[in-house]
């Protein structure tokens, strides 16, 4: 499997300036306005680069911008993506409302397969790796009648679930990780895609009594994303997709000796404002992390782009990390006992 | 006994053709070659893998090509892939037939009422393990499902690999049920709607959709084999099935296919090639009300 070349759906406001117009003039000075506010990247092509073997513990896939520098997916990737732009519109004019707002989700897990892939959160420029456990690389059990995972699963960048913090109706603190997605869109995903989502609704899952939301999404390509705006419209055009999912995530880790998880609200999906609020909440939890002097629960805040974050660090100190990986070599094969199907 | 398999063509084109030999490397059909018992006594069966569990292109044995290897069907001039109806990705058992047996459209099956699809009889096989396409594998009987598809006879024997780790805690249809809840109720589910996708009506089933349990499967699959023997034997029309086999027939039988013409037939075919990639609509879930 070759680097990958990534693709957003955002406009980069930079590549509009082909000719000298008046109008194109006023953008240039939109876009140098704008520029400053770090946070907010207008380049959104992102390539990974596979280091060491699929299927061992030595894997990793770290993301870098398609100018060739390395990033964190954690920290260096925008939370909102910015939404298509007519040409000559500057964004201050338009009309963008709560609605058309379309998040960045890194993809970890495509759908249907079973690694358990997760952005390392304590690595430095934080790739994704295999997650591993009791010194086992982690493959995701499949339930019955479930093969793998049901959606692209992946996480928000830019957002952090405090384990300091103590959510109101569960009690539960924070499970230490950026906030999981699931994208119900058609399309199977590559892990490490960076895709445009527009958010429908929320699960409150408590996984081995920690917090652990669930921000349920579509691919802003997908056809029908434009039929669906909030969790009612999932719920009809998508029948018995919900409640397979909240099946899902009580279950996942039975085989693996542990109890069915809990959820708050009684299980049952919060809708869009509701999960926009815990996105935006989990945004500041982030934001107050690398903003911060002090090393907080291991995490590594390493990061380019960050202009507010003492963890900032250089194009070439980014390089570097990257370069002490192993090299990538072919896959390793996997245990044929991943493809046993558990009724549970 | 053993069997290999000879990849020509590339995977997921219209060229892909698997052709099957034996343990001296000599060609063989895996529709008339291949013995239906792998243990008689047992009541172990033989059976071709076609199609991977969890996979969605729609191989079979193709038997009116000479030497019936597995090729993928085609419908309409497209290359056919299996629709995911939600929760299912593809296929849910690993999906193949028995050899040496044949459904006998000409013969109207007193259970169902309708006549046989032309075709060796199906079989799911329930084993953990995901089978290769092309792999020959031996299986216990457990039970049978009496499908009516587009209005043939469409038998589904429900058997596990004996090599599976709990084969030896499957002996009939009620374990299945016992130990692996809700998977009969979604064969049915599954063969019911699979087709809708692409146009078709909802399949039926004879029994009021139950299923038959091992002695009833093992007389419909003998049955099939009697049809089989007289399709082989010339004493039924073979139409289009293409009868010719390596091991079965006399030397005088026309049915007798000669090793050089093996290899020609094998030699019209393209080399093995490079996989060609999935068309992403086969990702598609297919979503359904609960009825």
């Amino acid at each position: 499997m070759s680097a990958l070349m990534l693709r957003s759906s955002v406009r980069c406001l930079v590549t509009v300036f082909g000719t000298f117009s008046a109008s194109s003039r006023k953008v240039i000075a939109q876009a140098a306005a704008v520029s400053h506010q770090c946070y907010f990247r207008k380049t959104m092509h992102y390539q990974t680069e596979q280091r060491g073997h699929q299927n061992s513990p030595d894997y990793r896939l770290y993301f870098k911008t398609s100018d060739g520098k390395y990033i964190s997916p954690f920290h260096d990737i925008p939370l909102i993506a910015e939404t298509e732009q007519e040409n000559d519109v500057p964004a201050k004019k338009s009309k963008k409302s709560e609605s058309e707002v379309l998040y960045n989700m890194v993809v970890e897990v495509p759908r249907w397969s079973n690694a358990k892939m997760e952005i390392a959160i304590k690595e430095p420029l934080n790739p994704i790796k295999q997650d591993e456990k009791k010194g086992k690389l982690r493959y995701v059990a499949n339930i019955f009648p479930h093969k793998g995972y049901i959606w692209n699963y992946g996480a928000l960048p830019q957002t952090w679930e405090d384990p300091g913090q103590k959510d109101k109706e569960t009690n539960c603190c924070g499970d230490n990780d950026p906030i999981d997605v699931c994208d119900i869109g058609t399309q199977v995903c590559s892990t490490g895609q960076v895709i445009q989502v527009k958010v429908l609704g929320i699960l409150a899952m408590i996984d081995e009594g920690e917090m652990d939301w669930k921000v349920i999404a579509i691919n802003a390509e997908d056809p029908d994303a434009k039929n669906l705006n909030n969790i009612e419209d999932v719920r009809k055009n998508r029948p018995g997709h919900l409640e397979a999912t909240v099946e899902w995530f009580r279950k996942y880790k039975v085989p693996d000796g542990k109890p069915e998880n809990k959820f708050g609200f009684n299980g049952e999906f919060k809708d869009k404002d509701f999960a926009v609020e815990i996105i935006k909440s989990t945004h500041e939890h982030w934001r107050a992390l690398v903003q911060k002097q002090k090393n907080t629960g291991g995490i590594d805040c390493k990061n380019t782009l960050c202009c507010d974050s003492p963890w900032r660090c250089t194009t070439d100190e980014a390089r570097e990390v990257v370069q002490s990986a192993p090299a990538f070599g072919s896959a390793h094969p996997v245990s044929p006992e991943v493809e046993k199907w558990h009724f549970v | 006994m053993s069997f290999s398999v000879e990849e020509r063509g590339n995977p997921n084109s219209l060229s892909y053709r698997l052709f099957f030999k034996n343990a001296e490397g000599k060609y063989i059909s895996p529709f008339h070659d291949i013995p239906m018992y792998a243990d008689e006594g047992q009541n172990i069966f033989h059976m071709v893998v076609e199609v991977p569990r969890w996979t969605n292109a729609k191989m079979e044995i193709a038997t009116k090509d000479l030497l019936n290897p597995i090729k993928q069907d085609v419908k309409k001039g497209k290359l056919r892939y299996v629709a995911n109806v939600f929760p299912h990705k593809g296929y849910i058992w690993n999906y193949g037939a028995i050899p040496q047996t044949w459904e006998d459209p000409a013969h109207k099956d007193g259970d169902t009422g309708c006549c046989g699809d032309n075709d060796p009889i199906d079989v799911c096989e329930i084993g953990s393990k995901v089978c290769s396409r092309g792999e020959v594998i031996k299986v216990k009987v457990l039970g049978i499902l009496a499908m009516i598809d587009e209005g043939e006879t469409d038998w589904k024997v429900i058997a596990i690999n004996v090599d599976d780790p709990e084969a030896s805690e499957f002996n009939n249809i009620g374990d299945v049920r016992r130990l692996k809840p809700g998977y009969l109720e979604a064969t049915v589910e599954w063969f019911r709607r699979y087709k809708v996708p692409d146009g078709k009506p909802e399949n039926q089933f004879a029994f009021n959709e139950e299923f038959k349990d091992k002695d009833f499967a093992i007389e419909v699959i003998k049955s099939t084999h009697n049809f089989w023997k007289a399709l082989i034997s010339q004493k039924a029309s073979a139409g289009e099935l293409n009868c010719k086999n390596t091991c079965v027939s006399a030397g005088d039988s026309p049915f007798c296919c000669s090793a050089d013409e093996a290899t020609a037939a094998v030699g019209e075919t393209c080399p093995c090639g490079k996989e060609d990639p999935v068309p992403s609509s086969v990702d598609k879930w297919f979503y359904y009300e609960r009825k």
